[in-house]
Protein backbone atom coordinates (compact mmCIF):
# COMPACT_ATOMS: atom_id res chain seq x y z
CA UNK A 1 0.00 0.00 0.00
CA UNK A 2 1.41 3.53 -1.01
CA UNK A 3 2.23 4.91 2.35
CA UNK A 4 3.75 8.72 0.77
CA UNK A 5 2.50 10.91 -1.60
CA UNK A 6 5.66 10.35 -3.73
CA UNK A 7 5.02 6.38 -3.42
CA UNK A 8 1.51 7.16 -4.37
CA UNK A 9 2.48 9.25 -7.37
CA UNK A 10 5.08 6.67 -8.79
CA UNK A 11 2.77 3.88 -8.27
CA UNK A 12 0.52 4.76 -10.64
CA UNK A 13 1.75 3.21 -14.58
CA UNK A 14 0.41 6.33 -16.01
CA UNK A 15 2.57 9.09 -14.08
CA UNK A 16 5.71 7.03 -13.31
CA UNK A 17 6.34 6.69 -17.05
CA UNK A 18 5.68 10.31 -17.36
CA UNK A 19 7.68 11.09 -15.09
CA UNK A 20 10.37 9.56 -16.71
CA UNK A 21 9.77 11.15 -19.81
CA UNK A 22 10.60 14.41 -18.67
CA UNK A 23 13.97 15.08 -19.23
CA UNK A 24 13.32 14.11 -22.23
CA UNK A 25 10.84 16.39 -23.12
CA UNK A 26 12.55 19.36 -21.54
CA UNK A 27 15.02 18.65 -23.81
CA UNK A 28 13.12 18.65 -26.77
CA UNK A 29 11.15 21.72 -25.53
CA UNK A 30 13.86 23.89 -24.77
CA UNK A 31 16.43 22.91 -27.45
CA UNK A 32 14.32 22.09 -29.99
CA UNK A 33 10.96 23.82 -30.18
CA UNK A 34 12.44 26.96 -28.35
CA UNK A 35 14.72 28.10 -30.96
CA UNK A 36 11.83 26.84 -33.61
CA UNK A 37 9.95 29.67 -31.76
CA UNK A 38 13.03 31.89 -31.61
CA UNK A 39 12.58 31.90 -35.28
CA UNK A 40 10.13 34.88 -34.74
CA UNK A 41 12.90 37.31 -34.59
CA UNK A 42 13.32 37.10 -38.35
CA UNK A 43 10.35 39.57 -38.56
CA UNK A 44 12.33 41.92 -36.10
CA UNK A 45 15.42 43.78 -36.01
CA UNK A 46 16.60 42.01 -33.08
CA UNK A 47 18.72 44.09 -31.04
CA UNK A 48 21.63 42.55 -28.48
CA UNK A 49 20.67 44.83 -26.04
CA UNK A 50 16.99 44.82 -26.57
CA UNK A 51 16.52 41.19 -26.23
CA UNK A 52 14.00 39.31 -28.15
CA UNK A 53 10.49 41.61 -26.83
CA UNK A 54 12.27 44.47 -26.90
CA UNK A 55 13.30 44.54 -30.81
CA UNK A 56 11.34 46.13 -33.01
CA UNK A 57 9.11 44.58 -35.79
CA UNK A 58 10.14 45.02 -39.23
CA UNK A 59 7.52 42.66 -41.25
CA UNK A 60 8.83 40.76 -44.04
CA UNK A 61 11.92 43.54 -44.92
CA UNK A 62 14.53 41.28 -43.56
CA UNK A 63 13.19 38.86 -46.48
CA UNK A 64 13.10 41.51 -49.06
CA UNK A 65 16.63 42.44 -47.81
CA UNK A 66 17.82 38.73 -49.40
CA UNK A 67 16.71 39.50 -52.35
CA UNK A 68 17.61 42.86 -52.94
CA UNK A 69 21.41 41.94 -52.56
CA UNK A 70 23.14 39.87 -54.86
CA UNK A 71 24.84 37.40 -52.84
CA UNK A 72 22.11 35.74 -51.83
CA UNK A 73 21.17 34.25 -54.93
CA UNK A 74 24.84 33.64 -55.39
CA UNK A 75 24.65 31.29 -52.25
CA UNK A 76 21.44 29.83 -53.05
CA UNK A 77 23.43 28.89 -56.47
CA UNK A 78 26.77 27.38 -54.89
CA UNK A 79 24.26 25.72 -52.35
CA UNK A 80 22.23 23.77 -54.86
CA UNK A 81 25.52 23.36 -57.22
CA UNK A 82 27.06 21.35 -54.51
CA UNK A 83 24.65 19.33 -53.72
CA UNK A 84 23.38 18.62 -57.49
CA UNK A 85 26.87 16.84 -57.71
CA UNK A 86 26.95 15.41 -54.84
CA UNK A 87 23.72 14.01 -55.63
CA UNK A 88 24.50 13.05 -59.30
CA UNK A 89 28.10 11.46 -58.19
CA UNK A 90 27.93 11.09 -54.29
CA UNK A 91 24.68 9.27 -54.55
CA UNK A 92 25.13 6.31 -57.39
CA UNK A 93 28.53 5.44 -55.92
CA UNK A 94 27.77 3.80 -52.70
CA UNK A 95 24.93 1.94 -54.77
CA UNK A 96 27.61 0.89 -57.18
CA UNK A 97 30.27 0.43 -54.75
CA UNK A 98 27.79 -2.44 -52.55
CA UNK A 99 27.05 -3.74 -55.97
CA UNK A 100 30.37 -4.79 -56.69
CA UNK A 101 31.27 -5.72 -53.21
CA UNK A 102 28.69 -7.93 -53.62
CA UNK A 103 29.98 -10.08 -56.34
CA UNK A 104 32.93 -11.10 -54.93
CA UNK A 105 32.82 -15.07 -53.67
CA UNK A 106 36.05 -14.94 -50.90
CA UNK A 107 34.81 -13.82 -47.75
CA UNK A 108 37.85 -13.01 -45.84
CA UNK A 109 39.09 -10.30 -48.79
CA UNK A 110 35.47 -8.86 -48.32
CA UNK A 111 35.05 -8.21 -44.73
CA UNK A 112 39.14 -7.23 -45.31
CA UNK A 113 38.31 -4.36 -47.52
CA UNK A 114 35.05 -3.32 -45.87
CA UNK A 115 36.90 -2.55 -42.99
CA UNK A 116 39.46 -0.40 -45.23
CA UNK A 117 36.39 1.30 -46.81
CA UNK A 118 34.72 2.67 -44.33
CA UNK A 119 37.64 4.16 -42.30
CA UNK A 120 37.43 7.66 -43.64
CA UNK A 121 33.87 7.68 -42.23
CA UNK A 122 35.19 7.69 -38.68
CA UNK A 123 37.54 10.32 -39.04
CA UNK A 124 36.30 13.91 -38.65
CA UNK A 125 36.43 16.67 -41.04
CA UNK A 126 39.35 18.51 -39.68
CA UNK A 127 41.95 15.37 -39.37
CA UNK A 128 40.53 14.49 -43.36
CA UNK A 129 41.29 18.41 -44.17
CA UNK A 130 44.50 18.53 -42.76
CA UNK A 131 44.87 15.44 -45.01
CA UNK A 132 44.24 16.91 -48.74
CA UNK A 133 44.67 20.32 -47.82
CA UNK A 134 48.76 18.75 -47.21
CA UNK A 135 48.12 16.39 -50.67
CA UNK A 136 46.75 19.09 -52.63
CA UNK A 137 49.15 22.27 -51.82
CA UNK A 138 51.53 23.42 -54.27
CA UNK A 139 54.25 21.40 -52.91
CA UNK A 140 51.62 18.40 -52.04
CA UNK A 141 51.52 14.93 -53.38
CA UNK A 142 49.02 15.84 -56.14
CA UNK A 143 51.34 18.42 -57.51
CA UNK A 144 54.24 16.39 -57.45
CA UNK A 145 52.94 13.71 -59.00
CA UNK A 146 51.96 15.76 -61.85
CA UNK A 147 55.11 17.16 -62.18
CA UNK A 148 57.09 14.02 -62.53
CA UNK A 149 54.01 12.17 -64.75
CA UNK A 150 53.14 14.90 -66.60
CA UNK A 151 55.82 17.81 -66.38
CA UNK A 152 52.65 19.86 -65.77
CA UNK A 153 53.09 23.39 -63.51
CA UNK A 154 51.44 22.66 -60.11
CA UNK A 155 47.60 24.02 -59.89
CA UNK A 156 47.04 25.74 -56.71
CA UNK A 157 43.87 23.40 -55.71
CA UNK A 158 42.56 24.50 -53.03
CA UNK A 159 42.20 28.20 -54.48
CA UNK A 160 40.88 28.15 -57.92
CA UNK A 161 37.05 28.49 -57.43
CA UNK A 162 37.14 26.39 -61.18
CA UNK A 163 38.37 23.29 -58.61
CA UNK A 164 36.50 23.96 -55.03
CA UNK A 165 33.35 22.21 -55.92
CA UNK A 166 34.75 19.16 -58.14
CA UNK A 167 37.53 19.08 -54.98
CA UNK A 168 34.62 19.40 -51.85
CA UNK A 169 32.25 16.91 -53.47
CA UNK A 170 35.19 14.43 -54.40
CA UNK A 171 36.79 14.71 -50.94
CA UNK A 172 32.90 13.96 -49.70
CA UNK A 173 32.52 10.62 -51.96
CA UNK A 174 35.95 9.57 -50.84
CA UNK A 175 34.92 9.97 -47.18
CA UNK A 176 31.65 8.80 -47.09
CA UNK A 177 31.08 6.03 -50.15
CA UNK A 178 32.65 3.18 -47.94
CA UNK A 179 29.72 3.70 -45.14
CA UNK A 180 26.97 4.69 -47.51
CA UNK A 181 27.12 1.39 -49.32
CA UNK A 182 26.34 -0.82 -45.67
CA UNK A 183 22.60 0.29 -46.18
CA UNK A 184 22.82 -1.17 -49.99
CA UNK A 185 25.06 -4.51 -48.78
CA UNK A 186 22.65 -5.12 -45.47
CA UNK A 187 20.11 -5.11 -48.45
CA UNK A 188 21.42 -6.89 -50.99
CA UNK A 189 22.25 -9.97 -48.50
CA UNK A 190 18.80 -9.85 -48.25
CA UNK A 191 17.68 -11.13 -51.74
CA UNK A 192 16.34 -14.65 -51.87
CA UNK A 193 19.50 -16.38 -53.89
CA UNK A 194 17.01 -19.37 -55.70
CA UNK A 195 16.17 -16.38 -57.12
CA UNK A 196 19.55 -16.18 -58.86
CA UNK A 197 19.69 -20.08 -59.20
CA UNK A 198 16.30 -19.28 -61.56
CA UNK A 199 18.06 -16.61 -63.13
CA UNK A 200 20.86 -18.63 -64.25
CA UNK A 201 18.93 -21.77 -65.44
CA UNK A 202 17.40 -19.04 -68.03
CA UNK A 203 20.67 -18.26 -69.48
CA UNK A 204 20.68 -14.78 -68.08
CA UNK A 205 23.99 -13.40 -67.67
CA UNK A 206 25.14 -11.07 -64.53
CA UNK A 207 24.13 -7.81 -65.90
CA UNK A 208 20.50 -9.41 -66.58
CA UNK A 209 20.44 -10.82 -63.19
CA UNK A 210 21.52 -7.61 -61.50
CA UNK A 211 18.54 -5.74 -63.69
CA UNK A 212 15.84 -7.93 -63.37
CA UNK A 213 16.36 -9.18 -59.87
CA UNK A 214 19.11 -7.16 -57.72
CA UNK A 215 17.98 -2.99 -58.81
CA UNK A 216 14.15 -3.94 -58.20
CA UNK A 217 14.83 -5.53 -54.74
CA UNK A 218 16.81 -2.62 -54.18
CA UNK A 219 14.57 -0.28 -54.94
CA UNK A 220 12.60 0.42 -51.80
CA UNK A 221 16.26 1.70 -50.38
CA UNK A 222 17.29 3.50 -53.46
CA UNK A 223 14.42 5.61 -52.90
CA UNK A 224 14.18 5.66 -49.48
CA UNK A 225 17.38 7.51 -49.34
CA UNK A 226 17.29 9.69 -52.64
CA UNK A 227 14.02 11.04 -51.05
CA UNK A 228 16.50 11.96 -47.93
CA UNK A 229 18.89 13.27 -50.29
CA UNK A 230 16.64 15.31 -52.05
CA UNK A 231 14.92 16.67 -49.13
CA UNK A 232 18.56 17.83 -47.85
CA UNK A 233 19.23 19.87 -50.85
CA UNK A 234 19.40 22.78 -49.32
CA UNK A 235 21.36 21.87 -46.13
CA UNK A 236 25.05 21.44 -46.82
CA UNK A 237 27.36 19.87 -43.94
CA UNK A 238 28.78 23.06 -42.03
CA UNK A 239 31.83 20.92 -40.80
CA UNK A 240 32.65 19.71 -44.78
CA UNK A 241 32.57 23.22 -46.22
CA UNK A 242 33.94 25.31 -43.26
CA UNK A 243 37.42 23.53 -43.59
CA UNK A 244 38.10 24.37 -46.85
CA UNK A 245 36.16 27.54 -47.55
CA UNK A 246 38.86 30.34 -48.23
CA UNK A 247 38.09 34.02 -49.02
CA UNK A 248 39.40 33.17 -52.60
CA UNK A 249 36.66 30.35 -53.57
CA UNK A 250 34.12 32.13 -51.32
CA UNK A 251 32.19 33.34 -54.43
CA UNK A 252 31.80 29.58 -55.80
CA UNK A 253 32.23 28.06 -52.02
CA UNK A 254 29.73 29.41 -49.69
CA UNK A 255 26.40 28.11 -48.65
CA UNK A 256 23.93 28.50 -46.76
CA UNK A 257 25.06 27.47 -43.65
CA UNK A 258 28.20 28.64 -43.78
CA UNK A 259 26.99 32.31 -44.46
CA UNK A 260 24.35 32.23 -41.75
CA UNK A 261 27.67 31.22 -39.85
CA UNK A 262 30.12 34.11 -40.69
CA UNK A 263 27.80 36.50 -41.46
CA UNK A 264 24.83 35.85 -39.00
CA UNK A 265 26.88 35.35 -35.81
CA UNK A 266 30.27 36.46 -36.33
CA UNK A 267 28.76 39.31 -37.96
CA UNK A 268 25.86 39.87 -35.77
CA UNK A 269 23.41 40.07 -38.27
CA UNK A 270 20.91 37.86 -36.43
CA UNK A 271 17.80 38.80 -37.90
CA UNK A 272 18.68 38.20 -41.60
CA UNK A 273 20.31 34.91 -41.26
CA UNK A 274 17.19 33.83 -39.56
CA UNK A 275 15.25 34.90 -41.98
CA UNK A 276 17.24 33.03 -44.60
CA UNK A 277 17.35 30.04 -42.51
CA UNK A 278 13.43 30.18 -42.55
CA UNK A 279 13.46 30.40 -45.99
CA UNK A 280 15.35 27.15 -46.38
CA UNK A 281 13.40 25.32 -44.20
CA UNK A 282 10.00 25.71 -45.76
CA UNK A 283 11.79 25.23 -49.32
CA UNK A 284 12.87 21.98 -47.93
CA UNK A 285 9.93 21.33 -46.37
CA UNK A 286 8.05 21.78 -50.27
CA UNK A 287 10.93 19.49 -52.04
CA UNK A 288 10.22 16.66 -49.22
CA UNK A 289 6.44 16.73 -49.70
CA UNK A 290 6.16 16.95 -53.34
CA UNK A 291 9.14 14.42 -54.25
CA UNK A 292 7.48 12.08 -51.94
CA UNK A 293 4.07 12.52 -53.90
CA UNK A 294 5.46 12.07 -57.18
CA UNK A 295 7.63 9.24 -55.47
CA UNK A 296 4.20 7.85 -54.51
CA UNK A 297 2.99 8.22 -58.01
CA UNK A 298 5.71 7.22 -59.86
CA UNK A 299 7.33 4.24 -57.70
CA UNK A 300 4.84 3.55 -55.11
CA UNK A 301 7.26 4.30 -52.62
CA UNK A 302 7.41 7.17 -50.54
CA UNK A 303 9.01 7.97 -46.74
CA UNK A 304 5.92 8.04 -44.81
CA UNK B 1 28.67 -22.16 -59.82
CA UNK B 2 30.00 -22.95 -63.54
CA UNK B 3 33.07 -20.54 -63.83
CA UNK B 4 33.42 -19.74 -67.46
CA UNK B 5 36.39 -17.55 -68.57
CA UNK B 6 34.97 -14.73 -68.58
CA UNK B 7 33.65 -14.67 -65.54
CA UNK B 8 37.12 -15.65 -63.35
CA UNK B 9 38.05 -12.67 -65.34
CA UNK B 10 35.62 -10.55 -63.77
CA UNK B 11 36.42 -11.71 -60.43
CA UNK B 12 39.66 -10.72 -60.56
CA UNK B 13 39.52 -7.23 -61.96
CA UNK B 14 36.60 -6.44 -60.08
CA UNK B 15 38.66 -7.85 -56.77
CA UNK B 16 41.46 -6.06 -57.78
CA UNK B 17 39.36 -2.50 -58.45
CA UNK B 18 37.47 -3.21 -54.80
CA UNK B 19 41.23 -3.75 -53.57
CA UNK B 20 42.74 -0.26 -55.42
CA UNK B 21 39.52 1.76 -53.88
CA UNK B 22 40.12 0.39 -50.54
CA UNK B 23 44.22 1.16 -50.69
CA UNK B 24 42.95 4.61 -51.56
CA UNK B 25 40.89 4.96 -48.36
CA UNK B 26 44.39 4.45 -46.48
CA UNK B 27 46.87 6.29 -48.91
CA UNK B 28 46.41 9.50 -47.33
CA UNK B 29 46.44 8.74 -43.71
CA UNK B 30 49.59 6.87 -44.50
CA UNK B 31 50.95 9.88 -46.63
CA UNK B 32 50.41 12.09 -43.57
CA UNK B 33 51.87 9.04 -41.37
CA UNK B 34 54.80 8.92 -43.47
CA UNK B 35 55.83 13.06 -43.51
CA UNK B 36 55.62 12.88 -39.93
CA UNK B 37 58.29 10.37 -39.24
CA UNK B 38 60.81 11.74 -41.79
CA UNK B 39 63.56 13.97 -41.79
CA UNK B 40 62.90 17.61 -42.16
CA UNK B 41 65.12 18.14 -45.55
CA UNK B 42 63.33 15.19 -46.94
CA UNK B 43 60.04 16.91 -46.10
CA UNK B 44 61.00 20.53 -47.63
CA UNK B 45 62.25 18.46 -50.56
CA UNK B 46 59.28 17.20 -51.30
CA UNK B 47 60.89 13.49 -51.27
CA UNK B 48 58.30 11.81 -49.14
CA UNK B 49 55.54 9.61 -50.53
CA UNK B 50 54.49 6.37 -48.51
CA UNK B 51 57.37 5.68 -46.71
CA UNK B 52 59.60 7.27 -43.79
CA UNK B 53 62.72 8.96 -45.35
CA UNK B 54 64.98 9.14 -42.82
CA UNK B 55 63.09 8.05 -39.89
CA UNK B 56 62.88 10.81 -36.96
CA UNK B 57 60.56 11.10 -34.45
CA UNK B 58 61.21 14.15 -33.20
CA UNK B 59 58.13 15.47 -34.41
CA UNK B 60 56.40 13.17 -31.89
CA UNK B 61 58.89 14.08 -28.88
CA UNK B 62 58.51 17.71 -29.53
CA UNK B 63 54.43 17.31 -29.48
CA UNK B 64 54.22 14.83 -26.97
CA UNK B 65 55.30 17.37 -24.56
CA UNK B 66 52.99 20.14 -25.84
CA UNK B 67 50.34 20.28 -22.78
CA UNK B 68 47.65 22.43 -24.73
CA UNK B 69 47.36 19.03 -26.96
CA UNK B 70 47.12 16.70 -23.83
CA UNK B 71 44.42 19.20 -22.52
CA UNK B 72 42.66 19.57 -25.34
CA UNK B 73 42.60 15.37 -25.82
CA UNK B 74 41.34 15.31 -21.78
CA UNK B 75 38.70 17.74 -22.73
CA UNK B 76 37.46 15.21 -25.59
CA UNK B 77 37.53 12.59 -23.24
CA UNK B 78 35.86 14.21 -21.14
CA UNK B 79 32.56 15.31 -23.19
CA UNK B 80 32.53 12.38 -25.21
CA UNK B 81 32.39 10.06 -22.26
CA UNK B 82 30.15 12.64 -20.36
CA UNK B 83 27.79 13.68 -23.29
CA UNK B 84 27.03 9.98 -24.47
CA UNK B 85 25.90 9.32 -20.69
CA UNK B 86 23.86 12.42 -20.96
CA UNK B 87 22.42 11.24 -24.08
CA UNK B 88 21.59 8.00 -23.12
CA UNK B 89 19.96 8.84 -20.27
CA UNK B 90 17.79 11.43 -22.03
CA UNK B 91 17.07 9.31 -25.07
CA UNK B 92 16.53 5.82 -23.24
CA UNK B 93 14.02 7.39 -20.69
CA UNK B 94 12.09 9.04 -23.46
CA UNK B 95 11.86 6.27 -25.93
CA UNK B 96 10.86 4.12 -23.20
CA UNK B 97 8.00 5.82 -22.31
CA UNK B 98 6.71 6.67 -25.51
CA UNK B 99 7.13 3.20 -26.35
CA UNK B 100 4.63 2.40 -23.30
CA UNK B 101 1.07 2.64 -24.60
CA UNK B 102 -0.36 3.60 -21.22
CA UNK B 103 1.94 7.08 -21.78
CA UNK B 104 -0.08 9.89 -21.51
CA UNK B 105 -0.14 12.32 -24.41
CA UNK B 106 2.02 9.75 -26.13
CA UNK B 107 0.52 10.43 -29.79
CA UNK B 108 0.75 14.11 -29.50
CA UNK B 109 4.28 13.80 -28.10
CA UNK B 110 5.68 11.54 -30.96
CA UNK B 111 3.68 13.97 -33.41
CA UNK B 112 5.73 16.76 -32.16
CA UNK B 113 9.14 14.78 -32.09
CA UNK B 114 8.44 14.21 -35.86
CA UNK B 115 7.79 17.85 -36.30
CA UNK B 116 11.46 18.72 -35.08
CA UNK B 117 13.00 15.99 -37.57
CA UNK B 118 11.18 17.59 -40.61
CA UNK B 119 12.17 21.77 -39.61
CA UNK B 120 16.01 21.92 -39.27
CA UNK B 121 16.90 23.31 -36.03
CA UNK B 122 17.56 27.21 -36.63
CA UNK B 123 21.12 27.93 -35.87
CA UNK B 124 20.84 31.34 -34.72
CA UNK B 125 18.15 31.19 -32.65
CA UNK B 126 19.61 27.77 -31.19
CA UNK B 127 22.79 30.07 -30.04
CA UNK B 128 20.42 32.62 -28.65
CA UNK B 129 18.61 29.73 -26.55
CA UNK B 130 22.00 28.70 -25.74
CA UNK B 131 23.62 31.70 -24.68
CA UNK B 132 20.59 32.96 -23.12
CA UNK B 133 21.01 29.57 -20.79
CA UNK B 134 24.36 30.54 -19.49
CA UNK B 135 25.73 28.01 -21.13
CA UNK B 136 28.10 29.83 -23.16
CA UNK B 137 31.98 29.25 -22.74
CA UNK B 138 30.97 25.91 -20.98
CA UNK B 139 31.58 22.42 -21.85
CA UNK B 140 27.99 22.10 -20.75
CA UNK B 141 26.87 23.46 -23.99
CA UNK B 142 28.76 20.72 -26.12
CA UNK B 143 27.00 18.01 -24.28
CA UNK B 144 23.45 19.09 -23.24
CA UNK B 145 22.08 21.21 -26.55
CA UNK B 146 23.27 18.53 -28.93
CA UNK B 147 22.10 15.25 -26.75
CA UNK B 148 19.46 13.64 -28.62
CA UNK B 149 17.12 14.05 -31.59
CA UNK B 150 14.23 12.07 -33.52
CA UNK B 151 16.75 9.75 -34.96
CA UNK B 152 18.20 8.05 -31.22
CA UNK B 153 14.81 8.32 -30.49
CA UNK B 154 12.77 6.46 -32.87
CA UNK B 155 15.20 3.97 -32.93
CA UNK B 156 15.05 2.93 -29.06
CA UNK B 157 10.99 3.36 -29.32
CA UNK B 158 10.95 0.69 -31.97
CA UNK B 159 13.53 -1.54 -29.97
CA UNK B 160 11.47 -1.10 -26.57
CA UNK B 161 8.19 -1.94 -28.29
CA UNK B 162 9.64 -5.03 -29.82
CA UNK B 163 10.19 -6.18 -26.21
CA UNK B 164 8.00 -9.29 -25.14
CA UNK B 165 5.00 -7.67 -22.74
CA UNK B 166 5.14 -10.39 -20.48
CA UNK B 167 8.39 -9.52 -18.13
CA UNK B 168 6.77 -6.17 -18.25
CA UNK B 169 3.51 -7.75 -16.87
CA UNK B 170 4.99 -10.09 -14.41
CA UNK B 171 7.23 -7.46 -13.13
CA UNK B 172 4.25 -5.44 -12.37
CA UNK B 173 2.50 -8.11 -10.49
CA UNK B 174 5.67 -8.50 -7.92
CA UNK B 175 4.88 -4.66 -7.32
CA UNK B 176 7.25 -2.99 -9.43
CA UNK B 177 6.40 0.40 -10.26
CA UNK B 178 7.39 2.50 -13.64
CA UNK B 179 11.00 3.45 -12.63
CA UNK B 180 12.17 -0.29 -11.69
CA UNK B 181 10.11 -1.54 -14.88
CA UNK B 182 12.58 0.61 -16.87
CA UNK B 183 15.91 0.15 -15.13
CA UNK B 184 15.49 -3.62 -13.97
CA UNK B 185 13.91 -5.11 -16.94
CA UNK B 186 14.07 -2.88 -20.12
CA UNK B 187 17.44 -1.44 -20.06
CA UNK B 188 19.15 -4.81 -19.35
CA UNK B 189 17.16 -6.21 -22.27
CA UNK B 190 18.32 -3.08 -24.27
CA UNK B 191 21.86 -4.01 -24.12
CA UNK B 192 22.29 -3.86 -28.06
CA UNK B 193 20.44 -0.75 -28.64
CA UNK B 194 21.77 0.93 -26.34
CA UNK B 195 25.53 0.37 -26.94
CA UNK B 196 24.93 1.51 -30.90
CA UNK B 197 23.79 5.02 -29.74
CA UNK B 198 26.25 4.94 -27.17
CA UNK B 199 28.70 4.29 -30.28
CA UNK B 200 27.17 7.07 -32.76
CA UNK B 201 27.06 9.39 -30.50
CA UNK B 202 30.52 9.12 -28.94
CA UNK B 203 31.42 9.16 -32.53
CA UNK B 204 29.79 12.01 -33.48
CA UNK B 205 30.61 13.89 -29.95
CA UNK B 206 34.34 13.03 -30.64
CA UNK B 207 34.31 14.59 -34.17
CA UNK B 208 32.31 17.43 -34.16
CA UNK B 209 33.97 20.73 -33.80
CA UNK B 210 31.34 23.59 -35.46
CA UNK B 211 29.29 23.92 -32.05
CA UNK B 212 32.23 24.19 -30.28
CA UNK B 213 33.65 26.75 -33.01
CA UNK B 214 29.96 28.64 -31.62
CA UNK B 215 29.97 27.99 -27.89
CA UNK B 216 33.60 27.92 -26.63
CA UNK B 217 36.37 31.01 -26.18
CA UNK B 218 38.55 29.64 -23.48
CA UNK B 219 41.61 27.93 -24.80
CA UNK B 220 41.70 26.17 -21.75
CA UNK B 221 38.48 24.54 -23.02
CA UNK B 222 38.65 23.48 -26.55
CA UNK B 223 38.75 20.34 -27.46
CA UNK B 224 40.89 18.75 -29.35
CA UNK B 225 39.42 19.27 -32.98
CA UNK B 226 39.33 22.40 -32.06
CA UNK B 227 42.68 23.18 -30.91
CA UNK B 228 43.54 20.99 -34.32
CA UNK B 229 41.84 23.31 -36.60
CA UNK B 230 43.51 26.55 -35.27
CA UNK B 231 46.61 24.95 -35.71
CA UNK B 232 46.23 23.15 -39.17
CA UNK B 233 43.28 24.32 -41.32
CA UNK B 234 43.46 28.11 -39.88
CA UNK B 235 47.69 27.83 -39.91
CA UNK B 236 47.91 29.63 -35.89
CA UNK B 237 50.84 27.02 -35.01
CA UNK B 238 52.65 29.44 -33.81
CA UNK B 239 50.33 30.79 -31.33
CA UNK B 240 49.30 27.29 -29.90
CA UNK B 241 52.60 25.48 -29.69
CA UNK B 242 55.48 26.63 -26.45
CA UNK B 243 58.89 26.26 -26.90
CA UNK B 244 58.82 26.75 -30.95
CA UNK B 245 61.83 27.08 -32.09
CA UNK B 246 61.62 28.93 -36.26
CA UNK B 247 65.49 28.93 -36.24
CA UNK B 248 65.85 24.74 -35.98
CA UNK B 249 65.29 23.61 -39.50
CA UNK B 250 64.90 20.05 -37.92
CA UNK B 251 60.97 20.00 -38.08
CA UNK B 252 59.09 21.81 -41.14
CA UNK B 253 55.54 22.83 -40.52
CA UNK B 254 54.24 20.50 -42.68
CA UNK B 255 55.52 17.44 -40.47
CA UNK B 256 54.12 19.40 -37.80
CA UNK B 257 50.79 19.71 -38.98
CA UNK B 258 50.87 16.40 -40.05
CA UNK B 259 51.92 14.96 -36.83
CA UNK B 260 49.28 17.18 -35.06
CA UNK B 261 46.80 14.93 -37.11
CA UNK B 262 47.71 12.12 -36.88
CA UNK B 263 47.75 12.74 -33.08
CA UNK B 264 44.00 13.43 -33.32
CA UNK B 265 43.69 10.64 -35.56
CA UNK B 266 45.46 7.92 -33.27
CA UNK B 267 41.88 7.33 -30.80
CA UNK B 268 39.85 6.65 -33.46
CA UNK B 269 42.04 3.84 -34.85
CA UNK B 270 43.10 2.22 -31.78
CA UNK B 271 39.14 1.68 -30.72
CA UNK B 272 38.22 1.49 -34.29
CA UNK B 273 38.58 -2.51 -35.04
CA UNK B 274 36.64 -2.88 -31.29
CA UNK B 275 33.68 -0.72 -32.82
CA UNK B 276 33.58 -1.28 -36.13
CA UNK B 277 31.61 -4.46 -35.79
CA UNK B 278 28.79 -2.96 -33.70
CA UNK B 279 28.69 0.37 -36.03
CA UNK B 280 27.68 -2.00 -38.96
CA UNK B 281 25.08 -3.85 -36.76
CA UNK B 282 23.62 -0.41 -35.98
CA UNK B 283 23.55 1.37 -39.02
CA UNK B 284 21.04 -2.07 -40.42
CA UNK B 285 19.25 -1.71 -37.18
CA UNK B 286 18.52 1.71 -38.24
CA UNK B 287 17.90 1.72 -42.20
CA UNK B 288 15.91 -1.62 -41.44
CA UNK B 289 13.45 0.20 -39.04
CA UNK B 290 12.52 2.77 -41.59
Amino acid sequence: MPRTIWQALTSNPRVGVFILAVPGLAYFLLFKYLPLLGNIIAFKNYDLFLGIWGSPWVGFSQFERMFRYGEFIQIVTNTFAISFYQLIFGFPAPLILALLLNEIRTFWFKRFTQTMLYLPHFLSWIIVGGIFIELLSTKGMVNLMRASLFGAGPVQYLIEPDYFRGILVSIGIWKEVGWGMIIYLAALAGINPSLYEAAVVDGANRWRQMWSITLPALLPAIVILFLLRVGNLLDQNVEQVLVFLNPLVRNVGEVIDTYVYRVGLQGAQYSYTTAIGILKSLVGLVMVVSLNQLSKKVTGESMY
Amino acid sequence: MPTFRSERWFQWCNGFFILAVSILMLMPLVHLLAVSLSAGEFVSRNQVYFWPKGWNISVYEYLGGQSRLWRSLGVSVYITLMGTMITLLISTTLSYALSRKYMPLRSLILKLIVVTFIFSLPLIPFFLVVRDLGLLNSLWSLMIPTATGAYYIFIMAAFFRGLSSELFEAGRIDGCNEYRLFWQIAVPMSIPVIATIALFHAVYQWNSYFYAIIFIRDHSLYPMQMLVREMVILDQMMNNLTGYDTSTKAMATDQLKAGVVLFVTFPILLVYPFIQKYFVKGAMLGSLKE
